[in-house]
């Protein structure tokens, strides 16, 4: 028990230090790379509750990150005040998952994954469509853009969907999420509601993958609009889960910061270089490795503690 | 020719068989009888290499099987007519017949084969091009067995072969597999009609639990007094 | 709105349709042998293209002579991925066979479309041979030679499939693997090299509508996903494993994308989609299929 408490501190200690990090430091580069970090965790936990721990694989997260980017973007644009805008965009992102959710998650395993496919990508076809155009932000916007607001949204959502991931791994939620994963059919033969179970996730994750695309929105100056709906994003959240290990609470974290680590270094030289490394990381994990780095983390820790055994 | 020694068998987690063993000779015909859920069809399984057992051996002719695939345990004289005939549905009863024959052995001779298992089940060779999933259940328990036969196989494994059918149309099917052992295919059947595979069979196993309970010669097993209050107590005449 | 421009619309539609159904018959093979998703068939197609293109830039093939030698590339290198990753899920439980051949393959496109971009840049590329602008007119619609010969090339290898499929005795293999594979195993068919065959067959036929893609239209590293979903889509509308009616299903998007341009305009793709979606949440055995599972 004590070993959970010293995670918990150990957990406090780190997000005040990353509280302090603007306090300490001028340089931008940092604080932008500590930015895209806390991004992609949200991206990514918000897809490890749905995957990770009902065991659907969503292949349409975009559409939801994409949601909560325009709504944010347009409602802040015409003036409503950015917190409201903010909260909106997670709205509709729910809003929308909740019109899909009942016929899709009747579909089983691949039948959900190719179909959140579909439906993100008609989405992104259809904003593409509407709204072809950069989106800029108004001059007087510009002018007043600062950054440490950015940082401390995003770092403040990150640490949220952390707690919120934690709470569901503890609470009775999560363990009936976590059937579901395990075995469907059992778990609705034990008398779990598992449809119920699985909109909930759904909710949850869209909720905050809506959230992240309002902070996307928030943070970027000028993106094309239908940038946030690019299966990309998508694509970022399963590499950076899996890689870290999926179902964890920690995997998508370290994902998401040796993701942004790689892409920051390559960015000059190779710039998808990152992804290439995380596919093929990726593809490693699921034929050898499930719990990714956690796991391997866990391997290790465990060969450490065997050798001390046969030393001491 | 085929010796089955002490294996063990399990779905995952779940034992299903303990520590079986027992032998079949040349030409005789071997039953296993005994409940649901006793391990019989198991026991196939693993004959055929479906399963693996992780204790114990199988020896075929004197050669251990164990790490052997499945293809190549038909190459070597070993066919299974499944539970369910396992037939594919959608081929033409030829096409199934034909699937039979897949190994080099079978293709030598299929034509051969074919005309010998058309003698045996006149109604095949009536419905070759019909689909298989269309036949009647006897016909297609019939198609099975005939599929069963195009391999030319050493040994061949029956499991409840009268399973779906009508009293009538299943002592025709033990008719047909008593004609199969005597031109030379040695035969092991698992069967719930139990006096039907005792009076065919030379030699009889009861699994019960996934563990061999008794054995001997099937006569005798036909008289005793424990078979006769378990399997063959309640049977109509 | 012209009845010309109606049908010259459909013809187009038409020629790409082939390609659609020679892409979806390769997916739909692998699946019902392996019961695998390979969501990386796209990337394959556009592996083809490329392979093809190489061939023409660098040694002047003609893209349809050197058809074979990109086929029997496209077939190696199909082996070789099955080798090292979908073999080694074959004998995991069906669900989380499915699932995991999903992410692989999910892998797999991404790093093949960085790989592309390494190798080839991001920008387009095309084959442009002699005969490349050629054609003939027939009542005022034009019929471009290469596009007409990519829909003939899918008709031919098709049939030739077909016919593989049902007079060889490997081909019956390969069917009845997908029937029930247990059963096809007691016949003494090895499944682990029917489905290593199958799988290459399948990367085959995607390269090979790879190698008209690069000569008819462009190839850029980005079109796998494109055309996986294409093919996904055909796949569904006809049913997982259907082979003959994937072909027919493949001209039907591809018609149906084509004239649904003329009012819809750049909405085509949609329609497509929404089309996929109300097939897999109401008949996800297809229009022609029969239930899997």
């Amino acid at each position: 028990m004590s070993r959970h408490r010293n995670t918990i501190l150990l957990s406090i200690g780190i997000v005040i230090f990353l509280a302090l990090v603007p306090l300490l430091t001028k340089r931008n580069d940092l604080i932008n790379l500590m930015v895209l970090i806390f991004l992609y965790i949200c991206l990514a936990q918000s897809w490890n509750i749905l995957a990770g721990y009902t065991g659907q694989v969503s292949l349409g997260h975009a559409a939801f990150f994409g949601l909560g980017a325009i709504t944010t973007r347009i409602l802040w644009v015409w003036g409503t005040p950015f917190l409201l805008a903010f909260l909106t965009g997670g709205v509709i992102a729910v809003v929308f998952a909740l019109i899909i959710g009942h016929p899709a998650l009747r579909l089983k395993g691949i039948y959900f994954a190719i179909g959140t496919l579909g439906l993100s990508q008609i989405l992104k076809i259809t904003i593409g469509n509407i709204l072809p155009t950069v989106a800029d932000l108004p001059g007087d916007y510009i002018a007043t853009y600062t950054l440490i607001p950015r940082y401390y949204l995003c770092l403040i959502l990150a640490v949220i969907i952390v707690v919120v991931v934690y709470l569901i791994s503890r609470a009775r939620l999560g363990l009936g999420m976590m059937a579901v994963r395990e075995d469907e059919e059992a778990a609705k033969a034990a008398g779990v509601n598992t449809f119920r179970q699985k909109i909930i996730a759904l909710t949850i994750s869209t909720f905050f993958a809506g959230l992240a695309g309002g902070a996307f929105a928030f943070y970027h100056v000028s993106y094309y609009h239908d940038l946030p709906f690019n299966p990309i994003w998508t694509f970022d959240s399963l590499l950076i889960t899996f890689v870290g290990g999926v179902g964890t609470i920690v995997g998508p974290i370290i994902g998401a910061f040796f993701y942004a680590i790689f892409k920051e270094l390559f960015v000059r030289t190779f710039p998808q270089l990152h992804v290439f490394i995380f596919g093929i990381l990726f593809i490693l994990v699921v034929l050898l490795l499930p719990g990714g780095l956690v796991e391997m983390a866990a391997r290790v820790r465990r060969l450490i503690t065997a050798k001390d055994k046969s030393n001491g | 020719m085929l010796e089955i020694e002490r294996i063990n068998v399990s779905y995952g987690d779940l034992q299903a068989l303990w520590d079986v063993s027992f032998r079949i000779e040349e030409k005789e015909i071997v039953a296993l009888i005994g409940p649901n859920g006793a391990g019989k069809t198991t026991t196939l399984k693993t004959i055929s290499g479906l399963l693996r057992p992780f204790a114990g051996e199988i020896r075929f002719e004197g050669l251990e099987m164990d790490r052997m695939p499945i293809h190549k345990r038909v190459e070597m004289g070993i066919s299974l007519v499944p539970e369910g005939r396992g037939l594919f549905p959608g081929m033409s009863v030829l096409e199934n017949l034909e699937l039979g024959a897949f190994t080099a052995k079978g293709r030598s001779c299929k034509e051969e084969t074919l005309e010998q298992v058309y003698e045996l089940f006149p109604i095949l060779k009536n419905r070759k091009k019909q689909a298989a999933g269309t036949l009647s259940g006897g016909e297609q328990q019939m198609l099975a067995i005939g599929r069963g036969l195009m391999s030319k196989p050493k040994l061949l494994l029956f499991d409840e072969p009268s399973w779906g059918l009508s009293p009538l149309l299943s002592k025709v099917i033990y008719e047909v597999i008593g004609q199969i052992n005597n031109s030379g295919v040695t035969i092991l059947l698992i069967e719930q009609n139990v006096r039907m595979a005792l009076e065919l069979a030379n030699r009889a196993y009861v699994v019960e639990n996934g563990r061999i309970m008794k054995q001997g010669n099937s006569r005798n097993m036909l008289d005793d007094k424990h078979i006769k209050e378990a399997y063959l107590g309640t049977e109509a005449v | 709105m012209s009845l010309q421009v109606f049908a010259q619309s459909l013809i187009f539609g038409i020629f790409v349709g082939g390609l659609y159904g020679l892409a979806a018959v390769g997916l739909s093979l692998v699946f019902g042998v392996m019961k695998m998703l390979n969501v990386a068939h796209g990337e394959l197609l556009m592996l083809g293209g490329y392979v093809t293109f190489w061939f023409f830039s660098l040694y002047h093939i003609d893209p349809f002579l050197s058809l074979i030698p990109s086929a029997f590339v496209l077939f190696l290198i199909g082996m070789g991925l099955y080798k090292g990753l979908f073999s080694p899920l074959a004998k995991l439980h069906e669900e989380v066979k499915i699932k995991n051949s999903l992410l692989i393959g999910f892998g797999l496109s991404l790093v093949f479309h960085n790989l592309a971009i390494r190798l080839w840049t991001a920008d387009e590329r095309s084959v442009s041979v002699f005969y490349s602008g050629w054609g003939f007119s027939l009542f005022g619609l034009r019929f471009p030679f290469i596009r007409l010969a990519g829909l003939v090339l899918a008709t031919i290898v098709i049939l030739a499939l077909q016919q593989f499929l049902t007079k060889t005795y490997f081909g019956k293999a390969i069917r009845a693997t997908t029937e029930n594979w247990e059963s096809a195993a007691l016949m003494g068919i090895n499944i682990e090299k029917t489905s290593m065959i199958s799988f290459a067959l399948g990367a085959t036929l995607a390269g090979m509508a790879g190698t008209v893609v690069s000569v008819g239209y462009a190839i850029h590293p980005a079109m796998g996903l494109e055309w996986t979903l294409k093919a996904l889509i055909v796949v569904v509308l006809a049913g997982l494993g259907n082979i003959g009616g994937a072909f027919v299903a493949g001209v039907l998007l591809g018609a149906t994308e084509s004239v649904s341009a003329l009012f819809v305009g750049p909405y085509m793709e949609v329609v497509g989609l929404v089309i996929f979606l109300l097939v897999l949440e109401l008949r996800p055995q297809g229009l022609f299929g029969k239930r899997i599972g």
